[in-house]
């Protein structure tokens, strides 16, 4: 379960806010969809959930533990799987899985057994032993859902999780997210394609510069409007039509 | 050509590293300005420091020639140095910057021509080339110019060759490493190069070093010295000699208002720029194919079964603390530039001590049992000068005053791990104090034998130097908590480039040597010396130490990565 009340983030380098007074609430159960265009702050308003970055107002909580003020017992129960997979690489695979592992206190036996599941069903088990700066693209993101993985978390939190996988790769993954939510897990991913979302989502929220401008059910935004009937009209039309209030002041002056 | 340019001042701007063109608003003014003015301080510091190594030289060097009337061989000394110099730095420089990273790669799928991305890289590696040789003329120019007044045409002439000479032995560097790179695949690996450039700068660090130790100190006959080195019969002479720029820049500097002088110079620029224009012309379309291939990596693959047991054995628990100082000696010693810039100092130091100490025979340490020194080294002395040895090498490291900003990339991911900052910050922490421990003991360990030293004052002198290079480790871990350098895209910004790590070199030299000054001032006893060097850094480490991660929660806290 993740809880966002009234959170807001300017970063100090910048005037406008990434985020503005957002509010978001995710059952357990539940495959929570993040929509928007480049840029509208949903990396940012990851980073606050998993502890990364502090609000600046606004209260941020994951299964009722305050991030703030409990932020290790908070990122205990949450895996990360971030939006930039270089990280590592100077490391090996194994040597990275383990790492994550160990911070998160997973033992031996538990460890090996996920690492293995995982590792096979996105094809890299024979490439645990090699240095992740020689893996492509798709490989080192099926590494980071592999390890974020192994902690066994209630909450599962992606940042453009489908960004460089294979159809094959994709759709595991999606069913990875399915079986976990049937399994009353949370899961919340962010994207900006809006097939993605149809396919998967019982919830979604669409935010543009810092806020949200749609939150429901997927059969709640199609009863909305969309010239066309298709989703990736209504999306346009939805952060469009944002854009167009921002600017119409403008115009008339 | 505006191709051309604007790939110059990109190179420019990745290799040192400076800002793009600043967005209004960025930094508050206070912190920026004395972000400049710390820099400033330091750049002008480094400048002062080598300026006076150069021009000392120089001095010793006209002195020496003088005597014998022959100072005008000083300028084709100079120039026969500024070319050699540029020709091992700027071979280092254009191997290590051979391939920069993956930018490259991009720029090559992009409608440029060779030799406009060839051309533009071969001024980027000038310009630092360029910079180093005119401070070697300057240098000379300066001890002659106050000898001996000349006109103003001579310093034209002399700033001239000094901007022209790297011309021809970075051409030469690129003519001999492109068709090797072109023609052996295996040397086409970044951490190859990096490898090969560290390994000759050093070498070269040794000569430097060498060399100066040999010129510097007062001697019974400067003129034979200076003869020996640059007289006429000098290897230096003779092979400025033969080689046509350092000969004419020679010409023109020494006779520098002679209708002749003029000529030479032009010869000197026709010289100069033919190499650049010939490897640029012949080799761009061959230096841009030998790009290719570099970013390659080899990748074991597992067999299915081989993966299963892979797994039983490699994926086990261990203890997070463990874990994460294990990650901070992977990330470091298998990034080349870190490598060498950092845990491998703890072997060079010692290795350019003992080379300077054998090219350095008259050296007091050379002979301990002299009457007066060695009661002064069984009072004390020997102590507190294995502690502050072994103490500078147990923080020269720049192992934790670079900690943070090594791994700014990987921040927001660590942050977002269940681990307390403070412990990850301490597993840096126990990176550097491993080396520390081990540059005490080698440190100490080689006064030791050097001093012959008793087992009191080799031990008081290992607590002093274990406590001193901790509390310096700290200091360096906390300089770095403070201001990291959080945004760079080349490794070399991150460690060589990064202000606090000059900073906590600085800072140690000068509390090491005041505390040698206070040894040997007070007359400090073995005792007193681990007390003094000893326990007291110590109770100040850990009184840092226990402050410590208060203060990093909140900054880690705080940083917006
Ligand atoms: N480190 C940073 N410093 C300053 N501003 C930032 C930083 N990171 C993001 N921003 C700004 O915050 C806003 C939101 O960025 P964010 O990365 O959250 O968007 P996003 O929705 O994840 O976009 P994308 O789909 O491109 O990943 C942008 O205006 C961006 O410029
Ligand atoms: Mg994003």
């Amino acid at each position: 379960m993740i809880e966002l009340k009234g959170v807001s983030k300017t970063y100090a380098r910048s005037a406008v806010k990434a985020v503005d007074g957002l509010s978001l609430s995710i059952g357990d159960g539940e495959i929570f969809g993040f929509l928007g265009p480049n840029g509208a702050g949903k990396t940012t308003t990851i980073k606050m959930i998993t502890g990364v970055l502090r609000p600046d107002s606004g209260n941020v909580s994951v299964d009722g533990i305050d991030v703030a003020a409990d932020p290790i017992e908070a990122k205990r129960r949450i895996g990360y799987v971030t939006d930039n997979p270089e990280l590592f690489a100077r490391l090996k695979a194994a040597e990275y899985l383990n790492f994550v592992g160990d911070v998160y206190g997973v033992d031996t036996r538990t460890r090996q057994a996920r690492v293995s599941e995982y590792a096979s069903l996105f094809g890299i088990k024979d490439a645990l032993g090699g240095s992740i700066g020689s893996f492509s693209h798709g490989m080192k993101q099926k590494l980071l859902v592999t390890a974020s993985l192994l902690p066994d978390p209630q909450n599962w939190v992606l940042d453009e999780p489908m960004v460089g996988l294979d159809p094959k790769a994709s759709f595991d993954l999606k069913e990875i997210m399915r079986a976990r939510a049937a399994a009353g897990r949370t899961v919340f991913f962010s994207t900006h394609v809006m097939e993605v979302a149809e396919r998967l989502c019982d919830r979604l929220a669409i935010v543009n510069k810092g806020r949200i401008v749609f939150m429901g059910t997927l059969a709640e935004l199609k009863r909305g409007q969309g010239a066309d009937g298709s989703l990736e009209s209504l999306f346009l039309e939805l952060v469009d039509g944002e854009a167009a209030n921002e600017a119409s002041p403008k115009a008339v002056v | 050509m505006s191709v051309y340019w604007s790939l110059a001042s990109l190179y420019v701007r990745s290799f040192y590293n400076l800002p793009g063109k600043k967005t209004a608003g960025n930094n508050p003014a206070g912190k920026s300005i004395l972000k400049v003015a710390g820099f400033g301080a330091l750049m002008v510091f480094s400048v002062a420091y080598f300026g006076y190594l150069f021009v000392g030289l120089n001095l010793n060097l006209y002195e020496g020639l003088a005597l014998a009337g022959m100072q005008d061989i000083l300028f084709l000394n100079a120039a026969v140095m500024a070319t050699a110099m540029t020709l091992v730095v700027g071979f280092m420089t254009a191997l290590s910057t051979y391939y920069l990273n993956d930018m490259e790669l991009q720029l090559l799928a992009m409608p440029i021509r060779p030799r406009a991305m060839f051309g533009a890289k071969f001024t980027a590696v000038y310009v630092s080339e360029a910079a180093f040789s005119l401070f070697f003329m300057i240098a000379t120019m300066v001890v002659f110019g106050i000898k001996e007044g000349p006109g103003p045409v001579f310093y034209l002439w002399g700033a001239i060759a000094g901007l022209l000479l790297p011309l021809p032995p970075l051409a030469a560097s690129y003519l001999v490493q492109i068709p090797l790179l072109s023609s052996a695949r295996f040397l086409r690996n970044k951490k190859t190069i990096m490898l090969v450039g560290g390994f000759l700068g050093i070498a070269f660090a040794l000569a430097v070093n060498v060399y100066f130790q040999r010129m510097m100190p007062p001697v019974a006959d400067p003129a034979a010295r200076a003869s020996a080195v640059a007289g006429p019969g000098s290897a230096v002479s003779l092979f400025g000699g033969a080689y046509p720029p350092a000969f004419l820049a020679w010409r023109a500097m020494s006779e520098p208002t002679a209708p002749g002088a003029s000529f030479a110079m032009l010869r000197l620029i026709a010289w100069c720029a033919l190499g650049p224009a010939l490897v640029i012309f012949f080799l761009s379309g061959a230096y841009a194919r030998s790009l290719v291939g570099f970013n390659e990596a080899h990748l074991r693959k597992l067999s299915a079964t081989g993966a299963d047991a892979f797994i039983v054995r490699r994926i086990r628990a261990g203890a997070p603390y463990l874990t994460m100082v294990k990650r901070e000696f992977g990330m470091m010693n298998r990034e080349p530039m870190y490598l060498l810039n950092g845990p491998f100092i703890v072997v060079l130091l010692p290795l350019i001590a003992g080379v300077m100490a054998v090219a350095r025979e008259d050296s007091i340490l050379s002979d301990p049992d002299l009457a007066g020194v060695r009661a002064l080294i069984d009072g004390g002395l020997g102590a507190a000068l294995a502690g502050l040895v072994g103490a500078f090498l147990g923080s020269g490291t720049s192992i934790a005053c670079t900690a943070l900003s090594r791994d700014a990339k990987a921040l927001p991911f660590i942050k977002s791990l269940p681990v307390r900052p403070a412990a990850y910050m301490l597993a840096k922490l126990g990176h550097a104090l491993v080396f520390g421990v081990a540059g005490s003991a080698i440190g100490v360990g080689l006064l030791a034998l050097v001093l012959r030293l008793d087992p009191a004052s080799a031990l008081s002198g290992l607590a002093a130097a274990l406590a001193l290079s901790s509390l310096l480790n700290l200091a360096g871990l906390w300089l770095d908590t403070a201001n990291p350098r959080l945004s760079w895209d080349n490794p070399i910004a991150a460690m060589k480039q990064n202000p606090n790590s000059v900073i906590a070199m600085l800072g140690s030299m000068g509390l090491l040597v005041g505390s040698g000054y206070l040894a040997f001032r007070f007359e400090m006893g073995t005792g007193a010396v681990a007390f003094w060097f000893g326990a007291a850094p110590f109770a100040a480490f850990c009184a840092l130490l226990s402050a410590y991660p208060r203060y990093a929660e909140r900054r880690l806290a705080a940083m917006e990565a």
